[in-house]
């Protein structure tokens, strides 16, 4: 037959939807069908190939028919009765080829079972009682088979009906929940006929205990999957006169059994895996407990997400009673777990790995994990109910759908977000029981191959391009979902302080503060207030923040302090809410809004720096620039913008606007994690050296006009001069300056000293950015001596006094702003100081010592830790400096690589020429990282300087998680810091006492 | 409010319990307890109760705000020394930051952490203690000689002897607080007694020697005789140790356990030995925290010197008991050094922590020991690789503090406490004239 030539294929059976219509064409002809084929033009209406058309997969439906006849001929009469009913479009030939054409998985079933097509044509749905004993009593009777494969076979005659009803569906998503419930019934009659064998198998000791099976997961909720693990918990009590001790062995010994009985692959294949993971300990518990195990273990040990697990629990095989005492004795702990401490961290956390865990290969394709995935309504639904399910009891079901029904009608949820999550569940729920029952594999992709698209499109009602159709869907839903936080969330509590739609239920200002504070919201009144004022009223913009709130809001809720980050909202709100661009950026500028949410809940200072230049907000939006500007870039920027005022005060004033806003791209960019310390340092540098330059220039002009009689140098010292400030550093700085030829000197000194004088005032006053604190006490002399000096003079002063402790401050300095002549000529005259050849003397090292010494014993400020003081404590800043410095000292006159300000620098250099011991470099640049990190975070979070490690647990909290930690790790970054300054401090000892 | 505190505030009502003591241990080992009335228990349940850590040992403010002493509903007990009638209970606490975080600073917290890693590997922690005390005559002045009870010896059974009368009342006692006694008998040394608790969960364990510590002072009290658990009353006779049995389960089964291995203890035993060896000496300071103790460990006699083990061997510090056939779950280890007046939560969690991190990284064992380690010379010590333990309280601060394991695991806060209490105790000792030098010198120089 197959030399037919492809004319002679019939047009009408390419209409029919065969992606192999000669094939086909060949099929229908085959003797096995018994006439029942039809007319061989095939457009018959209601003849058999349109019947197939409406299979999902008519060619695989067809194949699956001709197998099926061929085997029903082997079985004496089956296949005239076959024939007879198949006649017809009838009901049952409808529903047999829709089975077909969906499953190949139950073909085969047919092929090997074809007396099994009645459960096909005539079903109906069942009681779960039924099911049970139609499943017990196949496994009682086995006749020539093992019991196992009796029970194997027995459900899968049963699964033949619920696929028949599911397949013929008039709507695949109205069915879903009956579906789900018989499949979930079906799995617990599995179960108890699994334990009725294990029973057999055991012999009379069986009777010694009283094991009950319980189902969690959805098969507890009755929504279970085609195929999937089936959760279950085993609990078992003794019979009577027995040892407990004896009751649990039996128990375990028939447990073990039966999740054998169903999982074990045998020549009639395999059921699914019971999955008792969820028991108490987890894969390390007993796999059977008491009643009163369990709940002494619930009790004491248990955690929030195995409570949340328990909503589901519902006793399903084995002895009632038992498994009722169970589910009695835990069920009021379940409702009680949102009061239980740390629910909130607990919360945070498993939010988190709901998202997390997902092979990057498959997170596209996933239809269950990830963001939009299944599990992501059932859990977010699972805790709506363990907040609100405490004070109202209509909320306590174990089922998805239901659970978000009932959220709805409470006012939980708004109704109709409700509506459209119900229906993208359903869907999402649906594609996966498609893809499911086609080979009856437990998968949760989406399939790629164009055939297995275009099958699952088909056997959801898409006619016309199933294959996109399908995956159209699929994706919108999935968006649909990824917005459930701020549908489930969220939104609602808009409901309770804003009136979004006219027929939702209102959430209860009480429900709104429990959600607010179980969202992390310490001060849910106060963020009640905020969200009124946000939203209230009929201005454009709060029509835009009701939209944007309920997403926002998590943002916030994400970060260490939520209720600041709303605050500053707010604040900023009220301040841009009429400018035009400001909305548009937040609505349009996808992530500029939350980059702003968490910028605002992560760290005051940025906050602040934003409430005083809202302007500013245009640097989260997508064409903002987050990298910090390079030195000659703030410069030229803040020269033009003081080059536009003519007095200095404005110059300086435009000047510190940009510094500001510089400020506040350089933190968001640290918040964003863009930068490393390194760079951090060396961006604030760059900012700080600019604004000197630009004020140094103004001043001059003001004081000294056009002809000025000296040339003024400012040289950075410590951090400035290391390239290493933070947030929090002042300016530490030597001013320097060289009379012009011909200038009177006393009178260069005079003009020197009053440009300095103005400069420190002009940066001091209180001004657009935080005050920059220019210090210039490291001077010879230290505040006796005059805050500038000539070039001649300070080289009079070194060659004649020139103590220990200035080279050691020499060491960083780097001139910064000024003549840059003048600045070669300066480097040159302290090079021999800072670098004296030779190192040190035996008596200088030991001043050097004992300066330190002394200076641990009385700089620490009352009151201080000294172990965790950042700068001044043990294994502080000031001993990793003191200890690079003291080796620049003695061996940089020796070794050029030495010869830099920068901390770190000078250290690896001096780990590479073998000065320092690798473990003592190691563990020193570690101290210096930490403390350096911290106190930049610390500044961050506070939006004020801090000294060290927080004492307040909010602090702490909020420094860790910029610092990139988990949440809640407050006291364990404490801990890592004194480890670490431990570790620094022993180092320390050995290279600069011991060295 | 779940159902043990239920149980607990039923009780209280039934058995018209006037006041409930909140337990709690500061880090040098002292009972700390804070009375509070029965009505502010379900509050005390609910949010804790706060107080100020900064007046109690080791418990210095990490966080500027109060701590919070939440009562432990499953260590509930009634006071059975306080009568019957209008009686007193009490709880062991956690003590939590404000934000419901433990506090690094509650050792009960530190062996909660240790106890918790050993989880993650698999292990739960047992312990049996064996404690001795010495019961002396009441009335000691500063500068007379302690008198003790009797002049009985170890297993002396003494007619009409108060100390039979007295482990009778303190077991009882135990009894009734539910803490199994195994085993009572009279110690080597006059007056000392010996009462050997039921072996069970290290936390549990270390709760019930807190409790036991108080029920053996209010008895002897209630006889009119003092009972001391310092390590060394009397120069003459033997120190008071707690020899500590210790094994760990992997669910059921005793994981140090192994059928046919020599003394049937398996690879897990042979590193868990190996890992409180090698560490022995940085915990040295915290099994045996005070300056006494080192009297008791250099004193000879059946206290331990040496890092050394061995199966019968009386002078090791790890000895493996016999092995009793059938008995595979009692397979253990018995550490020799520990103090009684230890914190036993702080002891507990570093020797597990030792033993632990000889499974970890797959510790050798150094070869047993079988000979008595105090009749071999130095150079034969040395040549066998016998390390001592450190001699002093001022040696032992000294290896703990270069100590990463001791660090880890008590948490730096309480490490950093830890050793600078204990150097301000080693350097009041050394400000002392004794009695010794005086005698010695004062005659002849």
């Amino acid at each position: 037959m197959s030399s037919r030539a492809p004319e002679s294929v019939p047009a009408g059976i390419a209409r029919l939807g065969f992606t192999d219509p000669r094939r086909a064409n060949d099929l229908l002809d085959d003797p096995a069908l018994g006439g029942i084929a039809g007319s061989p033009d095939r457009i018959d209406a209601g003849g058999l190939s349109e019947g197939l058309s409406r299979a999902a997969d008519p060619d695989g439906a067809l194949l699956g028919l001709v197998r099926f006849m061929e085997a029903a001929a082997d079985v004496p009469g089956l296949r005239e009765a076959v024939v007879t009913a198949l006649h017809d479009d009838s009901l049952a030939r409808r529903r047999l080829l829709a089975v077909l054409g969906a499953s190949s998985a139950l073909g085969d079933h047919l092929v090997a079972h074809p007396e099994h097509w009645t459960a096909v044509t005539e079903a109906a749905p069942v009681a779960a009682s039924e099911r049970v004993a139609r499943l017990v009593a196949a496994v009682a009777d086995p006749g020539e088979q093992t019991p196992a494969d009796a029970l194997r076979v027995g459900y899968r005659e049963q699964l033949l009906g619920i696929a028949a009803l599911d397949t013929t569906a008039e709507d695949p998503l109205e069915v879903l929940p009956a579906t789900a419930a018989a499949l979930a019934d079906l799995a617990a009659a599995a179960l108890e006929a699994a334990l009725r064998i294990a029973r057999d198998e055991v012999g009379e000791e069986a009777a010694r205990t009283r094991l009950a099976v319980v189902a969690m997961g959805k098969t507890g909720g009755r929504e279970l999957n085609y195929i999937s693990d089936v959760d279950v918990i085993f609990v078992a009590e003794p019979a009577d006169g027995v040892p407990e001790e004896e009751a649990v062995a039996v128990a375990t010994d028939l447990a073990t059994r039966l999740m054998r009985l169903c999982s074990a692959s045998t020549g009639a294949g395999s059921l699914w895996q019971v999955d008792p993971a969820l028991r108490p300990e987890g894969k390390n518990g007993p796999l059977v407990r008491t009643v009163a195990s369990h709940r002494a273990y619930y009790e004491r040990w248990a955690k929030t997400w195995e409570f949340q697990a328990l909503l589901k629990a519902r006793p399903v095989a084995g002895d009632t009673e038992v498994g009722q005492a169970y589910c009695d004795a835990v069920q009021p702990m379940v409702w009680q777990a949102s009061s239980r401490e740390n629910f909130v961290a607990d919360v945070q956390a498993m939010r988190r790995r709901v998202e997390e865990h997902i092979p990057k290969a498959e997170a596209e394709r996933q239809i269950k994990l990830g963001a939009g995935g299944l599990r992501d309504v059932e859990f977010s639904v699972q805790l709506l109910q363990l907040v609100h399910g405490r004070a109202d009891e209509s909320l306590r079901t174990a089922t998805t759908l239901e659970g978000l029904e009932v959220l709805s009608a409470g006012g939980y949820i708004g109704r109709e977000d409700a509506a459209t999550l119900g229906a993208a569940y359903r869907y999402l729920r649906a594609l996966e029981h498609r893809i499911q029952l086609f080979r009856l594999r437990r998968t949760h992709l989406m399939p790629t191959a164009e055939g297995d698209l275009r099958r699952l499109g088909r056997s959801l009602g898409h006619r016309s391009s199933p294959a996109d159709a399908v995956q159209e869907q699929w994706r919108a839903r999935r968006r649909e979902v990824r917005r459930l936080h701020e549908r489930i969330f969220y939104r609602p509590l808009l409901s309770a302080v804003a009136r979004l739609s006219d027929q939702d239920v209102r959430l209860t200002p009480e429900a709104a503060r429990e959600r607010l504070s179980a969202l992390g919201f310490r001060d849910p009144a106060g963020a009640l207030r905020h969200l009124e004022a946000l939203t209230g009223g009929v201005s454009r913009r709060s029509a835009i923040q009701r939209q944007l709130l309920p997403v926002m809001l998590g943002w916030f809720a994400d970060e260490a302090d939520p209720d600041a980050g709303l605050l500053a909202f707010r604040k900023i709100s009220d301040e841009l809410g009429s400018t035009h661009w400001y909305l548009r950026l937040l609505r349009d500028e996808g992530s500029a809004a939350e980059r702003l949410a968490h910028t605002l809940a992560r760290s005051r200072y940025a906050a602040a720096l934003l409430e005083q230049a809202p302007e500013c907000v245009q640097f989260l939006g997508d064409r903002g620039t987050m990298t910090p500007r390079t030195r000659e870039e703030v410069l030229r920027r803040m020269r033009s913008a003081a080059g536009r005022k003519d007095d200095a005060e404005a110059a300086v004033l435009a000047a510190r606007t940009i510094r500001r806003s510089e400020l506040f791209r350089i933190a968001v960019a640290d918040l964003a994690g863009l930068v490393t310390l390194a760079e951090l340092g060396q961006a604030m540098t760059d900012l700080t050296a600019a604004l000197l330059e630009v004020t140094l220039e103004v001043c001059l002009r003001e004081v000294a006009g056009d002809e000025p009689l000296t040339r003024v140098l400012v040289v950075g010292m410590g951090r400035l001069g290391g390239g290493e400030q933070g947030y929090g550093s002042d300016a530490d700085v030597l001013f320097v300056h060289d009379p012009v030829p011909g200038a009177d000197e006393s009178a260069a000194q005079g003009q020197a000293l009053e440009v300095v004088k103005r400069l420190i005032a002009l940066l001091g006053r209180n001004g657009p950015d935080p005050v920059l604190d220019v210090d210039a006490s490291l001077r010879p002399e230290g505040k006796n001596g005059p805050l500038v000096r000539s070039l001649a003079s300070y080289r009079e002063y070194y060659a004649r006094w020139s103590l220990v402790w200035e080279a050691q401050a020499l060491l960083r300095a780097t001139p910064v702003a000024g003549d840059p002549d003048l600045a070669e000529r300066f480097l040159a005259l302290v090079a021999p100081i800072r670098w004296p050849e030779g190192g040190l003397t035996p008596p200088q090292v030991r001043e050097i010592r004992t300066l330190k010494a002394r200076m641990e014993s009385e700089r620490l400020p009352r009151g201080a830790d000294r172990k965790t003081h950042f700068k001044l404590g043990h294994g502080g800043l000031s001993d990793v400096e003191w200890a690079v410095q003291l080796l620049q000292l003695c061996h940089a006159g020796e070794h050029p690589a030495l010869r830099t300000p920068s901390t770190l620098g000078a250290l690896a250099a001096a780990e590479d020429l073998g000065l320092v011991e690798a473990e003592h470099a190691a563990s020193l640049a570690a101290a210096w990282r930490l403390a350096s990190a911290m106190r930049n975070a610390g500044v961050l979070f506070r939006g004020k300087g801090v000294d060290a490690v927080p004492t307040n647990d909010r602090d702490a909290d909020g420094v860790s998680r910029i610092l990139g930690m988990e949440s809640h790790t407050g006291e364990a970054l404490g801990e890592r810091y004194r480890r670490v300054a431990r570790r620094a401090r022993a180092a320390f000892e050995a290279e600069f006492f011991d060295g | 409010m779940d159902r043990q505190q239920e149980f607990v505030l039923r009780t209280i009502e039934e058995r018209d319990i006037r006041f409930v003591r909140l337990w709690f241990t500061d880090v040098l080992g002292t009972l700390k307890s804070v009375a509070i009335a029965p009505a502010e228990l379900e509050g005390a349940f609910a949010e804790g109760i706060g107080f100020d850590g900064s007046s109690i040992e080791g418990f210095v403010r990490v966080f500027e705000a109060d701590m919070l002493a939440k009562p432990d509903p499953s260590t509930f007990q009634v006071l059975p020394w306080r009568g019957e009638t209008n009686g007193t209970a009490r709880m062991f606490c956690d003590i939590t930051l404000p934000d419901g975080t433990p506090s690094m600073a509650d050792p009960r917290h530190v062996l909660q952490r240790s106890l918790s890693k050993a989880a993650d590997m698999g292990f739960t922690f047992y312990t049996h203690p064996e404690i001795e005390f010495y019961l002396l005559k009441q009335g000691w002045q500063r500068g007379a000689s302690p008198e003790p009870i009797d002049t009985s010896g170890y297993f002396d059974h003494t007619p009409h002897g108060s100390s039979a009368d007295f482990r009778r009342a303190a077991i009882t006692m135990l009894e009734t607080m539910g803490i199994s006694v195994e085993f009572s008998h009279h110690e080597g040394g006059p007056g000392q007694n010996e009462i050997d608790l039921r072996y069970a969960d290290a936390l549990t364990t270390a709760d019930n020697i807190m409790t036991f510590r108080t029920v053996v002072k209010e008895v002897a009290l209630e006889q009119g005789i003092y009972a001391t658990f310092m390590p060394k009353v009397f120069a003459e006779h033997p120190g008071s140790g707690m020899h500590t049995h210790m094994s760990l389960f992997e669910g059921d089964t005793n994981a140090f356990h192994e059928p046919g291995a020599p003394y049937q203890l398996s690879k897990v035993g042979r590193q868990f030995i190996a890992g409180l060896l090698r560490h022995g000496a940085e915990t040295a300071a915290v099994t045996n925290q005070w300056v006494n103790s080192y009297k008791r460990l250099w004193g000879g006699g059946e206290a331990p010197a040496h890092l050394t083990w061995g199966h019968n061997n009386r002078s090791a510090l790890v000895r493996v008991p016999m092995y009793k056939p059938d008995k595979g779950q009692s397979t253990r280890v018995e550490v020799r050094s520990i103090d009684t007046a230890c914190n036993p939560y702080l002891t507990f969690a570093v020797l597990l922590a030792a033993g632990l991190k000889g499974i970890e990284e797959g510790y050798d064992l150094p070869p047993e020991t079988e000979d008595d380690v105090w009749g071999l010379t130095d150079a034969e010590r040395r040549a066998m690789g016998i390390k001592p333990l450190p001699a002093s309280l001022s040696e032992a601060i000294e290896v703990m503090e270069s100590s990463e394991l001791v660090a880890e695991t008590l948490g730096e806060h309480t490490f950093d406490f830890f050793l600078r209490n204990k150097r301000a105790e080693w350097a009041d000792y050394r400000n002392q004239v004794t009695a010794f030098e005086l005698e010695r010198y004062l005659p002849s120089l």
